[in-house]
């Protein structure tokens, strides 16, 4: 699960994932599947598993692409390599993860994929209050509609 | 081609039991929309996890959540396969009450990297996120205290989560027997191919680091333990799972 307790996707969030529950309402999509990974300590591992990833994705061809990360720090690392190479496959990818002002992300996505940030604390930092910083449906909602959007450039 | 539409004809019900009340009692049972949940003879569900030194269950009516806890390790709805298996079948569940899983040492100490949820539920907890219980929610609050540093190590996490998911195996053994017709909601999501739609991959990047950073995929009863497998023991790798096991509680978070 997440790095601090505000950020932390509990089994009810996966139970009840507003990204999945759009999916699956909205009348232009439909929901292909939900791959899950690890997110690895070391870097070998970290480039291994997004590898397989972008193998997998490939091989899927997806219209779209949501990735979606319960974590910060060095594990954006992993998420904008993740970016970088669905983004070169040239499959449209929007992001969702924690940033805030305290998790700003040590390495710079320099894809063409979008990302949102899901902080929703005033002071953009952990707060230690479960649940704060989760995915909602209205960051849900942005998601879709930027990769909408991106479908169409 | 035949097998084609096998696979693209599954489909997935979820039916809905709302609970009004939630009370403890001789034994785990349900009367109507009212919960009975047996609170004695707990040490049954620790006896097989040596790393577990006790179990207390509390109930916390909705609102009533002014309740100091240790660290909240998870937020767990209550689910159970009433017919087939994951992803497809029928899945009962229970709207109106949910679990809440906290642990600590005998000494009180929480399994913390950057900072921790102990405190005043009221003031620790976010209401009403898709991952929190709701201001109309019971609590079932399952506090499990764990042996010496057992708290800092993945095996103590884990079996912190299998004594709760011993407990709730209890509860989900009657809901699989409630009256099919009895539902408050029924939901049918079919797996099938819709030409002209865009597709649309979710990809979940979650932690595998260790003991705080884990999640389990497919277990046997949605949101379970039991007959699942850790990510980090699958080495990290990519698991698919259809957009109906997912809503149907494959993954298990563990923190």
């Amino acid at each position: 699960m997440g790095i601090g307790p505000s950020t932390k996707e509990t089994t009810k969030h996966h139970f009840k994932d507003p990204l999945m529950e759009l999916l699956g309402e909205d009348k232009d999509c439909r929901p292909v599947g939900v791959v899950v990974a690890g997110i690895a300590a070391n870097f070998e591992s970290k480039e291994y598993i997004v590898q397989r990833l972008a193998t997998w994705v490939s091989a899927l061809k997806p219209d779209g692409v949501l990735v979606s990360m319960d974590s910060w720090g060095n594990s954006h690392l992993d998420f904008n390599l993740l970016l970088e190479q669905l983004s070169s496959l040239k499959i449209p990818v929007v992001g969702l993860s924690f940033e805030g002002v305290q998790a700003e992300p040590v390495t710079l996505n320099s894809s063409q994929a979008k990302v949102i940030d899901i902080n929703k604390s005033a002071e953009g930092r952990e707060t230690e209050v479960l649940g704060e910083n989760n995915t909602n449906i209205q960051d849900a909602r942005k998601a879709l509609a930027m990769l909408k959007l991106l479908r169409k450039q | 081609m035949a097998l084609k539409a096998e696979v693209l004809s599954k489909r997935l019900v979820i039916k809905v039991y709302h609970i009004e009340k939630v009370e403890m009692a001789q034994v785990t049972e349900f009367k109507g929309s009212t919960l009975l949940l047996r609170d004695q003879f707990l040490s049954g569900h620790i006896s097989d996890q040596p790393l577990v030194s006790n179990l207390e269950v509390a109930i916390l009516k909705p609102g009533q959540f002014q309740k100091e806890v240790p660290a909240i390790l998870d937020v767990i709805p209550i689910a159970c396969k009433a017919l087939g298996k994951m992803g497809e079948g029928i899945t009962h569940t229970l709207t109106g009450v949910c679990a809440v899983l906290t642990v600590a040492d005998a000494g009180g100490k929480p399994p913390a990297q950057i900072g921790s949820s102990k405190g005043l539920l009221s003031e620790k907890m976010f209401i009403d996120r898709a991952g929190t219980p709701s201001k109309n929610d019971h609590i079932i609050l399952l506090r499990v205290t764990l042996k010496e540093d057992a708290i800092f190590k993945r095996q103590g996490i884990i079996a912190a989560h299998r004594v709760a998911d011993s407990y709730l195996q209890v509860i989900r053994n009657q809901l699989k027997k409630r009256d099919s017709q009895a539902y408050t909601e029924k939901h049918v999501y079919l797996d099938q191919l819709e030409p002209g739609k865009i597709e649309v991959l979710l990809i979940k990047l979650l932690p595998g680091q260790g003991a705080m950073h884990d999640f389990l995929v497919l277990p046997k009863e949605p949101c379970g333990v039991a007959g699942s497998s850790s990510i980090i023991d699958l080495g990290n790798m990519p698991v698919f799972l259809t957009p109906n096991e997912y809503r149907d509680g494959a993954l298990r978070a563990l923190t």
